[in-house]
């Protein structure tokens, strides 16, 4: 490996620039750190120079740990995002810089400046200065001057933020083609997704100093793995549909899963599907379907942008087709995108009916599919819509919550999808808990003391599989966007569940992270959880509990006991998460109706 | 509107500056040129000029030491207190010169802290060279700092950092990169810290003790000259300090000109 | 702190310490723990004796007075110098420095000659009855000389950034040029306007050499605080000058303290615009 991250965390006043970045960059490879402003690719490139301190991890480069090792003896070759040219100076003297810091002899530099120039193809520009250059030559003569000493990486901060588009264009092309002449090792810092496309080997997507994903261009935008990550590259439709098996239902199809996650979630449990514009198929109203429908449309914009024609469309919500964007609109908008040939075809008007359909759609294997705010009262209502934790939580997922007032219980069936959010009130909680969960709630966080940020997660889960299995996959839907400990309390007794073999609890981390991709720390116990979690909680650490139940017995007991938590400051909220079949629910919704009513009552 | 304002303003200073300015060169040349020339090759005022030229001499380079030192700190890290050190480094701005003169006598004079130690050892720093020194040191504290600090600021952290990736030390860093943007900036300070150490008269006038030829530096030579009614004697030394005053002001137009930047805002 | 990427930083900053607390810090603190070792009552009644007391009339009085003149006629020169062109221009804009250069002793010798009775300017005032030199008129001469490119340097570079775009949009909207700059101009170039006075007003408290020639130095009516304590010291009155030294170092800081109070006004003033 060329240069390994671990673990690299930066704090600027005690905000957050980058946390807990992890990833390895091959020999020879041309990676792209792409995000929005803010998001911490600079702070992170910088860190790897060794221009900006790190907090906490190590960075390696060539297998030798830097983490100590000052920018001036790291020998990377970096690029400023204005070139930081240094201005009374010659291009050439620009170059040999780092050579005559070397002590070089005067013989060699020039040469070496003489092949520089060769490659940035400005030769003839020696005696130039750099306020004689254009902005694309500057650009050129900065990552000739960062090669001069042949470092092992080059990193790129921004190269081609001022610069016009069709120099861009250019310049693109030549620093790859200088990259592969050389063979170096590179990262590029860009906000420019269509720049990141055409450059990288491998894009690294990050947000709010969270290094999202990792992966190949097309991998990442076929198959994202976060909301984030789909709609920062490129147009994409977000729906929600149900798992039916290892597939998904949108409205009347069912779509197979190509990737299904590693564990199927429960029949009906809420999916997070994305489709891509180009992947949504248009049809005359009541013409037969070449790819599986989705529903009726209304065409309600029609943009053309040369090469394509951009449709906006209107549909109708239901129970297994809505937007996951805003899932209690009776409406939403779907776009969808075609070439020259099609909208001759069909040429289509805004107000026209047609009929859709995907050709391809991609599952997030996301659990928290969406955040609902059940409230029972004008006072939970406020509550829920003030909570931080709720609101972090939304905003890092890119989850806009929807409120529910369940007063009455009625129209609680639709509400329960996702994420259910309710606040506790004095005695009634492990009642109302009980009846969610009784009525087919699968994830339902309580909130407790959430008016500080969290700071560690505690994960238990009942002994089997399925509980323990949900549990885990929603903490890496969790840990994906949170900067967070997670700890899994295991059972001293209890530590054979994954496997007739007894194995310890490196074993079961090692299977947490390549099933749910959750990176957990184990931990035993012995005697009672719910005594356990009260000696856990008397450190003042703001900690979110996070418990796998099954509908097998001992749940209502587990329920009660967390509700004694909550007198601990220092238990911020308890999400509970149910592995239960949908036919058992949809029994008892009468019965939750009564539990929520003697609540009001 | 326009005549009436450039008028006034004009006239304003021409009574104010102009005039009193004049006036120096007159009176300095009011004996003929013989007059002038042998008022200035006294062996008193002979001795005056050295003094002050050695003054400068020891000042100048020590406060472009602390200058230097003080803008690389404040412009190119970040550390709390940062604006305290700021202010700091302005009070002698704002101090008047005589209590700049008093605080040196109250540690260094015979009552002082350490007056009876000096005394002991037969160092005299009040009344004497050090003194003087040490008075112009601090009136002349900031004015290096002063002019680099936002010169610094301005140029940002970039090229420091560019020139360390690609291996270069500290020093070669400060002479290669960082000195060759700055430079304008830093003679600006320099002279304008000069023609205060030469000029300043009110701190050393507490502390030298006016010894004729001996602790008299020119400012303070020009007073005793006019005390003594010797008004050829003390423009001649005047018109001299007057000439390094315009020399300032050339070299500073010169540096505007050649930097190419409008008249410096917040010129003290 | 945040750590940085640069070497030097232990090294520059101990180089600042060392040296401002060696030439600044430690001579200051002398001054404070001399006046300090007066009893408070003692300090108060050296520094509220009535030749103090008309000692800070005059120096506060005249410096004000002289900042206020420096604040019209200062004015007045940027505006010409910014907004007008005319012969002797840049000659003008070059000689407003002067004072910044020019030794107090060498103003304080040629104020004193040239408004002295029979003197260049003097000999026209004396008809007329107007005494300058040896009285606070005097001072004030003084202390405008000393302050005069304070208020010049300071409004001039706020009266460039006024967007002219501004003063038409005013006169378009029928705005008479009275009204523009009085609603227009001036708030954007009072802070500076302040900061200039402010400055100029400090280093009038303090001023020495320019004055002392021409004031006459009549105790109870033309002395001024600084000279008050060349007095005392003169007469090894140490503790005297200590306590005076005391209150003249205090209103320093006051300055100071206004002095950055007015520049982050200022540079509000300049990102609200942005």
């Amino acid at each position: 490996m060329s240069i390994v991250l671990e673990q690299i965390s930066k704090h600027f006043d005690g905000a957050a620039a980058v946390s807990d970045v992890t990833v390895d960059i091959a020999e020879g490879e041309f990676f792209v750190l792409l995000g929005p402003s803010g998001s911490g690719k600079s702070t992170l490139l910088r860190a790897i120079a060794g221009l900006t301190p790190i907090d906490h991890g190590r960075i390696l480069l060539h297998g030798q740990d830097v983490s100590d090792v000052s920018a001036r003896d790291r020998e990377v070759g970096f690029v400023f995002q204005n070139y930081a040219l240094f201005r009374h100076m010659t291009v050439a003297d620009n170059i040999e810089f780092a050579l005559r810091a070397r002590r070089v002899p005067a013989r060699n530099r020039r040469r070496r400046c003489a092949e520089l120039l060769e490659l940035v193809a400005l030769e003839g520009f020696e005696r130039r200065l750099p306020t004689e250059l254009s902005g694309g030559q500057q650009q050129r003569v900065a990552v000739a001057r960062a090669l001069a000493h042949e470092p092992r990486v080059l990193l790129l901060d921004e190269p081609f933020g001022a610069l016009d588009a069709k120099i861009r264009e250019e310049l693109r092309r030549a620093i790859r083609t200088i990259q592969r002449a050389v063979g170096i090792t590179t990262i590029l810092v860009t906000h420019d997704q269509e720049e990141a496309f055409t450059m990288a080997d491998r894009i690294g997507v990050m947000d709010r100093g969270r290094l999202q994903e990792v992966g190949e261009p097309r991998e990442l935008y076929a198959r994202p793995k976060t909301r984030f990550v789909a709609t920062f590259l490129g147009a994409a439709n977000l729906l929600l549909g149900r798992y039916e098996g290892g597939d998904v239902r949108i409205s009347d199809s069912v779509f197979p899963t190509l990737h299904p996650t590693p564990t199927v979630p429960a029949q009906g449990t809420e999916a997070t599907v994305v489709i891509r514009p180009e992947d949504i198929l248009i049809h005359r109203a009541g013409a037969a379907p070449e790819a599986l429908r989705i529903g009726t449309a209304k065409v309600t914009g029609l943009e053309f942008t040369g090469s394509q024609e951009r449709i906006r469309l209107s549909l109708k919500s239901s129970d297994t087709l809505t937007s996951a964007l805003t899932p209690d609109a009776p409406e939403f908008i779907v776009e969808a995108a075609r070439g020259a040939r099609e909208a001759e075809s069909l040429p289509l008007s805004v107000g026209q009916i047609t009929a859709i359909g995907a050709k391809r759609i991609h599952v997030l294997p996301t659990r928290i599919s969406s955040v609902r705010l059940l409230a029972t009262s004008e006072a939970a209502e406020k509550r829920l819509k003030s909570s931080i934790l709720v609101r972090d939580l939304a905003e890092r997922m890119n989850i806009a919550p929807t409120l529910h007032r369940v007063d009455g219980g009625h129209g609680i069936e639709r509400s329960l999808s996702g994420l259910s959010v309710v606040v506790p009130e004095q005695g009634r909680d492990p009642r109302r808990v009980a009846a969610l969960l009784h009525t087919g709630a699968r994830q339902i966080l309580a909130l407790v003391h959430d008016d500080r940020p969290v700071e560690r997660i505690l994960i238990y889960t009942q002994p089997s599989r399925p509980a323990r299995d949900g549990a885990l996959s929603t903490a890496g839907s969790l840990l994906r966007h949170m900067s967070v400990d997670a700890t899994l309390l295991v059972p001293a007794d209890e530590r054979i569940l994954y496997g007739r073999r007894y194995r310890d609890l490196l074993d079961i981390r090692q299977s947490a992270l390549r099933l749910h991709g959750v990176d957990v720390r184990t931990e035993s116990f012995r005697g009672d959880i719910i005594d356990h979690l009260k000696h856990c909680l008397e450190a003042d650490i703001p900690t979110l509990l996070l418990v796998g139940v099954t509908s097998t017995t001992g749940r209502r007991a587990l329920i009660r006991g967390l509700t004694e938590l909550a007198a601990h400051r220092s238990c911020a909220a308890v999400l509970v998460t149910s592995a239960r079949s949908e036919t058992e629910s949809r029994e008892a919704v009468p019965d939750f109706r009564r539990a929520m009513l003697a609540g009001v009552a | 509107m326009r005549f009436s304002l450039i008028g006034i303003s004009l006239a304003f200073l021409a009574l104010i500056l102009l005039i009193p300015v004049a006036s120096v060169l007159a009176y300095a040349f009011s004996s003929g040129f013989d007059a002038y020339w042998q008022a200035l090759s006294t062996p008193d005022t002979v001795s005056a000029i050295r003094l002050t030229l050695l003054t400068a001499a020891v000042v100048v380079p020590i406060n472009t030491v602390f200058g230097v030192a003080a803008a690389w700190a404040i412009a190119k890290f970040d550390f709390s207190g940062k604006q305290v050190l700021i202010t700091l480094i302005d009070l002698p701005f704002s101090l008047s010169p005589v209590v700049a003169g008093l605080v040196f006598i109250l540690l260094f004079g015979a009552q002082g802290w350490f007056g009876p130690w000096l005394e002991q050892k037969d160092i005299s720093i009040v009344f004497a060279f050090p003194g003087i020194v040490l008075a112009t040191l601090l009136v002349t504290f900031p004015y290096v700092a002063r002019e680099l600090i936002p010169v610094m600021q301005m140029h940002g952290r970039d090229a420091e950092e560019a020139a360390v990736s690609l291996g270069a030390g500290g020093w070669t860093t400060f002479f290669r990169v960082t000195l060759p943007t700055v430079r304008w900036a830093l003679l600006y300070g320099i002279i304008l810290c000069n023609a205060r150490a030469m000029g300043e008269f009110g701190a050393v006038s507490v502390v030298s003790g006016h010894i004729r030829g001996q602790t008299t530096t020119m400012p303070l030579h020009v007073e005793i000259l006019y005390n003594e009614y010797d008004l050829t004697g003390a423009f001649a030394v005047a018109s001299l300090l007057m000439l390094l005053a315009v020399l300032t002001l050339v070299i500073k137009t010169a540096i505007e000109f050649v930097s190419a930047r409008q008249p410096r805002p917040g010129v003290r | 702190m945040r750590p940085s990427a640069l070497p030097g930083f232990g090294l520059t900053i101990g180089t600042t310490f060392a040296f401002l607390g060696l030439i600044v810090l430690i001579p200051v603190a002398a001054l404070v723990l001399k006046a300090g070792s007066l009893p408070l009552s003692q300090l108060w009644q050296i520094a509220t004796e009535p030749r103090a007391l008309a000692s800070y009339r005059l120096s506060f009085g005249a410096a004000l007075l002289a900042a206020a003149l420096n604040a019209v006629f200062g004015l007045a020169i940027a505006w010409s110098l910014v907004r007008y062109r005319f012969p002797g221009r840049r000659f003008v804009d070059a000689v407003i420095d002067l004072p910044f250069a020019l030794p107090t002793a060498v103003s304080g010798i040629a104020l004193a000659t040239v408004f002295a009775p029979k003197g260049w300017i003097g000999q026209w005032l004396e008809p007329l009855g107007i005494q300058v030199a040896y009285s606070w008129v005097g001072v004030v001469v003084a202390l405008t000389l000393v302050g005069l490119p304070f208020v010049v340097r300071s409004v001039q570079p706020a009266l460039e950034d006024v967007d002219a775009s501004l003063e038409e949009a005013a006169e378009s909207l029928g705005a008479g040029r009275w009204t523009v700059f009085r609603r227009v101009i001036l708030p954007a170039i009072t802070p500076a306007l302040a900061t200039g006075f402010t400055l100029a007003f400090a280093r009038g408290i303090g001023e020495y050499g320019s004055v002392i020639f021409i004031a006459g130095n009549l105790p109870m009516r033309t002395e001024i605080t600084p000279l008050l304590i060349v007095i005392k010291l003169e007469q090894y009155d140490y503790l005297g000058a200590a306590a005076l030294g005391f209150v003249m170092l205090c209103m320093s800081f006051a300055m100071l303290l206004a002095i950055n109070a007015l520049n982050g006004w200022r540079a509000r003033r300049h990102r609200g615009r942005k």
